[in-house]
């Protein structure tokens, strides 16, 4: 059997969901610029015709973010109704709305699992990266979710405020009981490629942090999921170049971008079926224009500040 | 045998996508593979699963198709796509 391709499916795997851009933070990292309201945002019509679509094209996996999904009118009735379809739902969240009533709600619907942003050990180290966040209520949340049997995972991003604090919240991740911990370097986009002088941690920073993750896997080897992606967003461009994601990332006005570090817009919901944009995302990653972009972004990483400004291929 | 809780299966016209979404572990599979899934999808054991798909064969090539049949019965196993308990429902 030959290797299969995105290009040999006829849908998405996956769909990455910016649900929404209300966000109660404003976290100097976030790669989604979230805490504006973007204009044209899906209404309650739009997001179920799309929702619809995702079950009739069989696509499996769903992520939503925002934003902060949880602020979104209709989150939970969106839940619903793609646990009901038996689609897996992941959702990436600050935590600092989920209670215990959410927590047993999020429980009752199967959530494939929920991804709770914990940028520090301490409330002073996460705080300072996440503007008007509240470590305690992150924390509690994982608290709660974990209480209910939800599986739990934390995301830290490193910044030069709290990649010395990695080891300290691994540890802080398996008492609480998480399935698992999720690191990266921070990728030079959003808000972060704005702020990056002040936040992007140094070489021997890395160095540190890459060892101490190393250290962990093996600690908690057959205990907790301690992953870390080693490669930065230039990397992953590379690699996306040659091997295109079977996945696509939808805003919360409906537009479907490329992929993250690239500005493409490739569809739009409103006006296109969710067929016809996964046709376009095939067509547009073999398209000159994006390529020659691309290269010209893995060659001058400073381009990566465009990622959010839109345009159409 | 019931599929892992978190198993997705997606039919495709070379065969099959199954997406162990927990794990976010692909694999696919060709039409035989296919066919095999739908099976175990439908609630067949082993034994009928091999008596299904060598029903047409000659001895000597059903037994090289019960040996594939078990060969992957046995990955999706080891991969915790199929579970032999009852706990967990068929998704699909």
């Amino acid at each position: 059997m030959n290797p299969i391709t995105f290009e040999d499916l006829q849908a998405p795997l996956f769909v990455a969901w910016q649900i929404n851009s209300a966000c109660n933070l404003e976290c100097l990292h976030c790669c989604e610029e979230a805490g504006h309201r973007i204009p044209g945002e899906l209404n309650k019509q739009e997001v179920f015709h799309f929702l619809q679509q995702i079950v009739e094209l069989n696509i499996p996996y769903v992520a939503i973010s925002g934003g902060e999904p949880f602020l979104h009118p209709h989150f939970f009735t969106i839940c619903e109704f793609l646990s009901k379809h038996n689609i897996s739902i992941k959702v990436e969240t600050n935590g600092e709305f989920i209670d215990e009533e959410k927590a047993k709600k999020i429980a009752q619907l199967r959530f494939r699992s929920v991804q709770i942003s914990l940028d520090g050990a301490t409330a002073s180290t996460h705080e300072r990266l996440r503007l008007r966040g509240d470590w305690n209520k992150a924390v509690s949340a994982c608290r709660l979710l974990i209480k209910k049997g939800v599986n739990t995972e934390i995301v830290f991003v490193p910044t030069k405020f709290n990649i010395q604090e990695i080891g300290q919240l691994i540890d802080l991740a398996y008492s609480l009981g998480v399935y698992g911990i999720y690191t990266g370097k921070i990728m030079r986009i959003g808000r972060a490629a704005k702020n990056w002088d002040i936040l992007c941690p140094s070489e021997k920073d890395y160095e540190s942090f890459f060892k101490t993750l190393n250290d962990k896997v093996d600690y908690y080897d057959g205990k907790m999921k301690v992953y870390y992606y080693p490669y930065d967003v230039i990397e992953e461009l590379k690699y996306r170049l040659k091997f295109p994601a079977a996945s696509l990332l939808v805003l919360p006005n409906g537009k479907v971008k490329l992929i993250g570090p690239l500005p493409f817009i490739c569809g739009d919901l409103k006006k296109q079926s969710l067929t016809e944009v996964w046709q376009n995302y095939k067509r547009a990653w073999r398209n000159p224009k994006v390529i020659e972009f691309a290269q010209r972004v893995i060659a001058n990483p400073k381009l990566l500040a465009e990622s959010n400004r839109w345009r159409k291929v | 045998m019931t599929f892992a809780e978190y198993v997705k299966i997606r039919q495709e016209k070379f065969g099959a996508v199954i997406f162990e979404t927990l794990k976010e572990k692909i694999f696919v599979t060709n039409k035989t593979g296919k066919a095999i899934l739908n099976l175990l999808n439908q609630g067949y054991s082993l034994d009928k699963i091999i008596a299904n798909l060598t029903d047409n064969y000659e001895a000597d090539m059903a037994e090289i198709i019960k040996n594939d049949v078990v060969t992957f019965i046995n990955q999706l196993k080891d991969n915790n796509i199929l579970l032999n308990d009852s706990s967990n429902p068929i998704t699909q």
